[in-house]
């Protein structure tokens, strides 16, 4: 096959990948998309936060129903048809898919499938099902992300030992399931399986699970869990993991303590490793950190001139809004654009139940950095609307810069707290004050007023609420 | 006690410090000068409210300084007169905790030095602007840490960016004042040393001063210099004669007394050489008082203070204050007022020598009289061949608002008034 000539080479065609692509040819660029798989979106839409919403979303019912007795409508223990679930699952997957296939197209955005390797700065080998396709590009921007990591320890071999992977895949609900890593991952994914029956145990080698959330907002998870789950271990490690039968035989010590036990599955979310291999960037001047995560700097620009990168593959959080983000820029900036990764605040949500959600500065954060701030916190028990659909653990909270009362992070937790975030986020970014927040009418009953009742709070006229009076 | 920059006199609110004689821990006396500042009309100093000692300047060369802001902060100091602020002080938003909020006295004028930073910008925390604000900011390369914003917190709007950019353009035209930015350099630098041995010297900043009015008034009036001569035999005589008697009552009966009354009495038939043209009013401004500026020619350089009601004083008193402005204007002891307010200014060149020359004028004044050295001239004067000593006069003026016709005919009075001085307005 003769060489394609392009300006704009995007590898990799998840969030990161194919928002580039797009922006690119929006922008009137000649792009080509590579992607490996058949499916295009990449892990976000058919391996990460797509499909375990999904999950989440079909498990929510079942806890809704659980949590409906009490108040009086009482539903028959449920039936869970797997097959069915998954073809729902898998029929999100597909649309959302063939949707971005279809964008591409209406967009002269040629796709490849195979995987790409870099024979130099300027030349990517794509192994496509029709054999080998040489692409000439001005500029390439690799969006190959990352996978789960599995420590060698844990790799049996044996499909008992999931990753995220293929823990979505929802294979079966084994009886006992252990979760090892308390991340955002672990969690999610606990919380699944635990609404869909399993006993689950979740172990952390840390002595709190979801690092980077404030401990105030993870409480109310660590609480839901602890009921939830059949055991949450905390300064924990698994040390050595062998197949017994039908099941992983597991030992693994808390404080010195050795336990041995079995599961029938066990899911490894211990973290995420980027994709960098295989890439054959070792015939550009692409260099990488020790973690196999490729350098760029503020312009998403690789060490080498015609590379950029974006996404999970240069490390940071890997998020896919983030991958996104970094995707215009890098477009903007082979536009000629004086575009920067610059001060952009990247949101977080974990999607357990409740959710946890902030942005901008967090408390760790602010202390860590020396910054000095007030926090503003609203609890949902002080919301009429928390209590209709009764979840009144939540909590809203504002960091606020005491000398402008700019309202530098604002982290949430409680249910619908990712849509919540929203509004913070906005503020945060506009450079909003609290007096900003506090002057909004905000509409009667939603848990949107928490986030005004916290900034009146800071003045100490929050009217449901008489958590803090400022002292001047 | 802080020390505030008292009021200037007519018109002036603001000016430009030149230079700061003072620093903490110095022991300042009541009327000693404390800085010099340029506004206006030319560079004045600033003389102490009170005695102390300094524990903080507020101000540095360059700065922009208005009428009530502080310059200084003063220990052991009994406050001698506090001068009214220049205006009312804004309401402070005590309620609203805006901690950063300045102090009216701190507030700085919207022309402050572009170069400091509006707000000591946070580490680790974005600017204060919306996400498109910081995307026009990176576009334009403009740092938003020098912004100041003017919405609820110090936020950063559009209009404060548009602001800032304007104000960098103000800067980028009008070198800057005072000590601060030399005039845009030339293209090429010349090593001029190649061709011989030389040596530099700073500009001081009286001379950046008058570098900037000359070309200012050089590049924004179109000017006309009326050359005549008027023979002046007969006023020396009677400057000969008198000069005695003045001596006796302690002044010194020069030729510019006598060009101050000539000028005086022209002026007065020719109102519109004693004006000012309002370009924004689209008016011209006819002046019925008559403050004539004399240029003295100091070793710092030109400085132009002002005899007020020239056209109401005696020649002695004219000749007395004239020798006393010059002595204060050489050791630049002069005051804003005495700078401020001409109407028309004379530069008398004779003492040194040299014969017509073409004045610059004196923005905003519409015209200048420079007066060259008296020279001895065979005349014919009634058929006959005299010695006479002429004048050479050099009439500048600005001609938007002044017709050639006109100032032909300012010449011919100036002329006459210098040939027929009554003996009365010399005797005393």
């Amino acid at each position: 096959m003769n060489p394609i000539k392009t300006e704009i080479v995007v590898v990799g065609a998840g969030p990161g990948g194919y928002a580039a692509a797009f922006y690119a040819a929006d922008l009137g660029k000649r792009v080509i998309l590579v992607e490996r798989e058949p499916r295009l979106g990449g892990v976000c839409l058919n391996r990460g936060c797509i499909p375990s919403k999904a999950l989440l979303h079909a498990a929510h019912a079942i806890t809704t129903a659980r949590e409906s007795e009490h108040r009086g409508i009482v539903f028959g223990p449920p039936q869970l048809d797997l097959a069915r679930l998954r073809s729902w699952k898998e029929s999100i997957l597909t649309r959302l898919a063939g949707g971005i296939a279809q964008l591409a197209k209406l967009r002269g955005v040629q796709v490849l499938t195979g995987r790409g390797y870099f024979e130099d700065s300027h030349t990517l080998r794509v192994e496509t099902a029709q054999g080998q396709q040489f692409v000439h590009y001005e500029h390439a921007i690799i969006a190959v992300g990352s996978k789960p990591a599995l420590p060698r320890a844990f790799d049996l071999g044996n499909p008992r030992v999931m990753t995220s992977t293929e823990a979505l895949e929802l294979e079966d609900i084994p009886e006992n399931l252990l979760v090892i890593g308390g991340g955002y991952i672990g969690m999610e994914l606990g919380t699944v399986y635990a609404t869909f029956g399993s006993k689950v145990v979740l172990v952390e080698a840390l002595d709190s699970i979801l690092a980077g959330a404030d401990p105030d907002l993870a409480r109310p998870i660590v609480n839901y869990a602890r009921k939830t789950f059949k055991e949450m271990r905390l300064k924990t490690r698994v040390s050595q993991m062998s197949t017994s039968g039908k099941q992983i035989r597991v030992v693994s010590e808390t404080d010195g303590r050795k336990l041995e036990e079995l599961y029938d599955r066990v899911l490894v979310s211990v973290g995420r490793v980027p994709n960098a291999d295989d890439l054959g960037l070792e015939n550009t001047k692409v260099s990488f950190d020790e973690k196999g995560f490729i350098h760029v700097n503020e312009k998403q620009q690789t060490t080498d001139a015609a590379i950029y990168a974006i996404g999970d593959i240069v490390g940071g959080v890997l998020l896919a809004h983030k991958a996104t983000k970094e995707g215009r820029i890098a477009v903007e900036v082979i536009a000629g654009e004086k575009s920067a990764f610059v001060d952009v605040t990247i949101p977080a949500v974990v999607f357990t139940d409740p959710e946890i959600a902030w942005c901008g500065l967090t408390e760790a954060e602010a202390r860590a950095k020396g910054l000095e701030v007030q926090v503003s916190k609203f609890p949902w028990s002080a919301s009429g609307r928390a209590l209709t659909f009764d979840r009144p653990e939540g909590l809203t909270k504002l960091i606020i810069d005491p000398d402008t009362e700019r309202i530098l992070g604002v982290g949430i937790v409680g249910q619908g707290a990712g849509e919540l975030l929203a509004e913070g986020l906005l503020a945060v970014e506009m450079g909003a004050t609290a007096k900003d927040l506090a002057l909004v009418v905000h509409p009667h009953p939603t848990m949107s007023e928490t986030l005004m009742e916290a900034a009146e709070a800071y003045y100490g006229h929050a009217t449901h609420t008489l958590l803090r009076k400022k002292a001047d | 006690m802080e020390m505030k920059l008292p009021p200037l006199g007519e018109g002036a609110d603001s000016g430009t410090v030149v230079n700061v004689f003072v620093k903490p821990g110095d022991t300042i006396t009541q009327g000693q000068p404390v800085l010099e500042l340029e506004n206006e009309k030319a560079v004045v100093n600033i003389p102490a409210s009170a005695a102390g000692t300094v524990t903080a300047v507020f101000v540095s060369a360059g700065d922009k300084l208005k009428v009530g802001q502080r310059m200084l902060a003063l220990a052991g100091a009994a406050p001698a007169e506090t001068p009214a602020p220049a205006s009312a002080p804004a309401p402070r938003r005590s309620r609203e905790r805006l901690i950063q909020t300045p102090s009216p006295e701190q507030v700085p004028v919207p022309d402050t030095d572009a170069d400091e930073p509006a707000s000591p910008p946070k580490a680790g925390v974005p600017p204060m602007a919306a996400p498109s604000i910081r995307k026009l900011a990176r576009d334009l390369g403009i740092d938003l840490s020098r912004v100041a914003g003017s919405a609820r917190g110090g936020r950063i709007l559009l209009e404060d960016v548009r602001e800032y950019i304007q104000k960098l353009q103000r800067l980028a035209t009008q070198p800057r004042a005072g000590g601060g930015a030399p005039p845009p350099p030339p293209a090429e630098r010349i090593d001029f040393a190649k061709w011989g041995p030389v040596s530099r010297k700073p500009l001081s900043p009286l001379r950046e001063v008058i570098a900037r009015r000359m070309s200012e008034s050089w590049s924004t009036i179109p000017r006309v210099t009326q050359f005549d001569e008027a023979d002046i035999t007969a006023v020396m005589a009677l400057r000969k004669k008198y000069a005695p008697a003045y001596e006796q009552q302690k002044a010194r009966l020069t030729l510019t007394s006598f060009a101050l009354k000539v000028v005086v009495d022209t002026l007065k038939k020719h109102p519109l050489f004693n004006a000012s043209l309002d370009e924004g009013a689209h008016e011209i401004v006819l002046k019925e008082y008559y403050h004539i500026g004399i240029a003295v020619d100091t070793e710092a350089g030109l400085i132009v203070p002002v005899i007020r009601d020239a056209d109401k004083k005696s020649l002695l008193e004219l000749s007395r204050e004239l020798e006393d402005l010059a002595g204060k204007a050489r050791q630049r002891k002069l005051t804003a007022e005495q700078l401020q307010g001409g109407t028309f200014t004379i530069s008398n060149q004779g003492g040194i020598g040299g014969g017509h020359f073409t004045p610059i004028v004196n923005k905003p004044e519409v015209a200048i009289l420079g007066l060259g050295r008296g020279a001895m001239k065979a005349t014919v004067r009634e058929q006959r061949i005299e010695p006479r000593l002429w004048l050479p006069l050099g009439l500048s003026y600005d001609h938007r608002a002044i017709d050639g016709g006109a100032a032909a005919r300012f010449t011919v009075d100036l002329v006459q008034a210098f040939e027929n001085f009554p003996e009365e307005a010399v005797k005393l």
